[in-house]
């Protein structure tokens, strides 16, 4: 494992920053690390990262203690709020984090000019940060996350400054490092990011890990069934209720969450046995918005999704 | 360390950080300059002992608003160095990386000091050149008062990066200046008891140098300049002067206090969360 946790905990005082995180994140992947604002997220990373310090619980990450300088050299981070020394073009800001990571000058000639291409800043490498936009800032902090050639690299909401195509960048070079055997850890609020490219993924609220597993296991888990059903009666829903894990009704609409598919069928034999007529069925699959929002909003059957009542 | 250093050392020049200063203290010089050439041109007129301990109080004024100077620069330079990189977020880049916590720290006191340490050298020497060209007072250039010119703002800068490890930038600049201002304060206390007799003044100022000792190492400068024989002790008397010479135990206290606030921030630091 590249990263293993076990009862990590942080406490800011009284206040639980996250608690019991026990993750096991093995190398070659993707893994996403979602939550709401203020679940946890960020502070997991930054004690992973050093920047705070764990109240209690273990980590190794790539089999060593938490701080151990040998495995931060094989390390990459790029901050959340980062901001770097305006004053400095990309080229020397570069520099100084290679100096950081204890690169040879010769290292140095050989990574800065590949990173720079690779984040799309080739060319721009001589003007100062400060005159960067915020895209660009973003960009020149993923080329010194980039810089060791890391094995594992933590991505803290790496794309929240870029546009559509700044982000589908970003995407073919974390795609591009799984290709070639690195870890990634990515912490994002873009569900559609995670779920275009995570393999793994960790769903945190209120400072725990309240789902965690492969992510096509997860989304596959459950079966969406949307009926249209004129001739609805109480024993009709009461049965169709039984049926499904959860169930919400919208005027001739019903909309169902099933665990198998083999269940769809059954679901049609309710409706004409109990008389109802049956004007269309749609199946789909839980989208991760979908499954992230049931998992922090307490699991089914406690709130109408899209104008539906639940059953 | 030596990156941290080197980086520390770049944002005073290309802050402008440095441009700022010499302007501002070429200013100085040429008012401090203008002031002793005129002013002793005056006095010159007078003969005897008088002229020679007019020189000599134009030199210590000089080496006494010098030593203000750069105090005020080692203050302002590190007062934020920590604080101010983690509300701007420019240290959680940093942290990560494979140093030590420790490291950082060691590499701004080097930075900022080597900085310091060439303008508190320059400063003196500028102001023994002034002295001399105008008053024709001859002033050794000694080695150790010119080494104790350029350790007085080592000891702001500890205590400075000590306390940004844990204090806000404006917290830490009014507890810094305020804990210099002792030391002024209960440094011209101390000579106003040598000049009365009175002990409790003298107490006052060694208990204040022990809280902050960069006044004394200014008084210890002074009395090396102005021991040479012949040199009468009213000489040294005044705000500006020195009484009685500052021990070896007090530079050796001195000593231990830049590295005890060192230490201190470099334990803080190690153990903060960021």
């Amino acid at each position: 494992m590249i990263i293993e946790t076990g009862n990590l905990t942080k406490m800011y005082g009284k206040k639980v920053g996250c608690s019991e995180i026990c993750l096991s994140v093995e190398e070659g992947q993707i893994f996403g690390f979602l939550g709401p604002n203020g679940a946890g997220k960020s502070t997991l990373v930054k004690v992973l990262v050093g920047l705070l310090f764990p109240t209690s619980g273990t980590a190794k990450i790539l089999g060593r203690p938490l701080g151990d300088l040998g495995a931060r050299r094989k390390i990459g981070f790029l901050p959340e709020n980062f901001r770097y020394q305006e004053w400095l073009t990309g080229e020397e800001l570069l520099h100084f984090h290679a100096s950081l990571y204890r690169m040879s000058p010769a290292e140095k000639r050989r990574r800065i000019p590949v990173v720079l291409e690779q984040v799309g800043l080739g060319g721009k490498e001589r003007q100062k940060v400060g005159a960067y936009s915020k895209g660009m800032q973003q960009r020149v902090g993923l080329a010194c996350a980039l810089l060791p050639d890391p094995e594992l690299i933590f991505l803290d909401e790496p794309t929240s400054a870029l546009d559509p195509l700044g982000r589908r960048d970003v995407r073919k070079i974390m795609i591009d490092l799984r290709r070639r055997g690195k870890t990634i850890f990515l912490n994002s609020h873009l569900l559609s990011e995670i779920e275009l490219i995570c393999d793994q993924v960790a769903i945190i609220h209120k400072g725990k890990i309240v789902s965690m597993g492969n992510l096509e296991e997860m989304l596959s888990g459950t079966v969406e069934v949307e009926m249209q059903v004129e001739g609805q009666t109480p024993q009709m829903l009461a049965e169709l209720s039984a049926l499904s894990r959860k169930m919400a009704v919208s005027g001739r609409f019903i909309r169902q969450s099933l665990d198998d598919r083999k269940d769809v069928a059954a679901l049609a034999g309710v409706v004409v046995r109990n008389g109802g007529s049956l004007f269309g069925l749609r199946v789909g699959q839980i989208s991760l918005e979908e499954l992230f929002i049931n998992l922090i909003q307490g699991g089914g059957g406690k709130r109408a999704v899209n104008g539906f009542d639940d059953v | 360390m030596l990156s941290m250093a080197l980086m520390t050392f770049k944002e005073v020049i290309r802050r402008r950080i440095i441009l700022v200063i010499a302007a501002l203290s070429l200013a100085f010089l040429a008012l401090f300059g203008t002031g002793v050439h005129y002013g002793f041109k005056e006095v010159a007129q007078h003969q005897g002992p008088l002229v020679t301990m007019f020189a000599q109080q134009f030199l210590s004024l000089g080496l006494y608003f010098g030593s203000f100077i750069v105090a005020f620069l080692a203050i302002m330079a590190a007062v934020g160095t920590i604080s101010n990189e983690i509300e701007s977020g420019t240290i959680y880049a940093i942290v990560p990386r494979p140093v030590r916590r420790s490291e950082i720290i060691a590499g701004k006191f080097l930075g900022y000091g080597f900085m310091l340490c060439a303008f508190a050298a320059l400063f003196y020497l500028a102001i023994i050149l002034i002295i001399q060209l105008n008053t024709g007072l001859s002033v050794p250039v000694k080695p150790a008062t010119l080494g104790l010119f350029c350790l007085q703002p080592f000891v702001l800068l500890a205590l400075s990066l000590f306390g940004t490890t844990f204090l806000s930038t404006l917290a830490n600049g009014i507890a810094v200046f305020m804990l210099y201002a002792i030391g002024v304060v209960g440094g011209m206390m101390e000579q106003i008891g040598y000049l009365a007799g009175s002990k409790v003044l003298i107490q006052i100022g060694i208990v204040s140098s022990l809280i902050m000792p960069a006044d004394s190492i200014y008084r210890k400068i002074v009395y090396s300049l102005f021991s040479a024989p012949g040199i009468s002790l009213t000489n040294m008397l005044g705000p500006f002067g020195s009484g009685s010479e500052p021990s070896a135990w007090m530079l050796l206290y001195t000593g231990l206090y830049i590295l005890c606030f060192l230490a201190l921030a470099v334990r803080i630091f190690s153990k903060r969360d960021i």
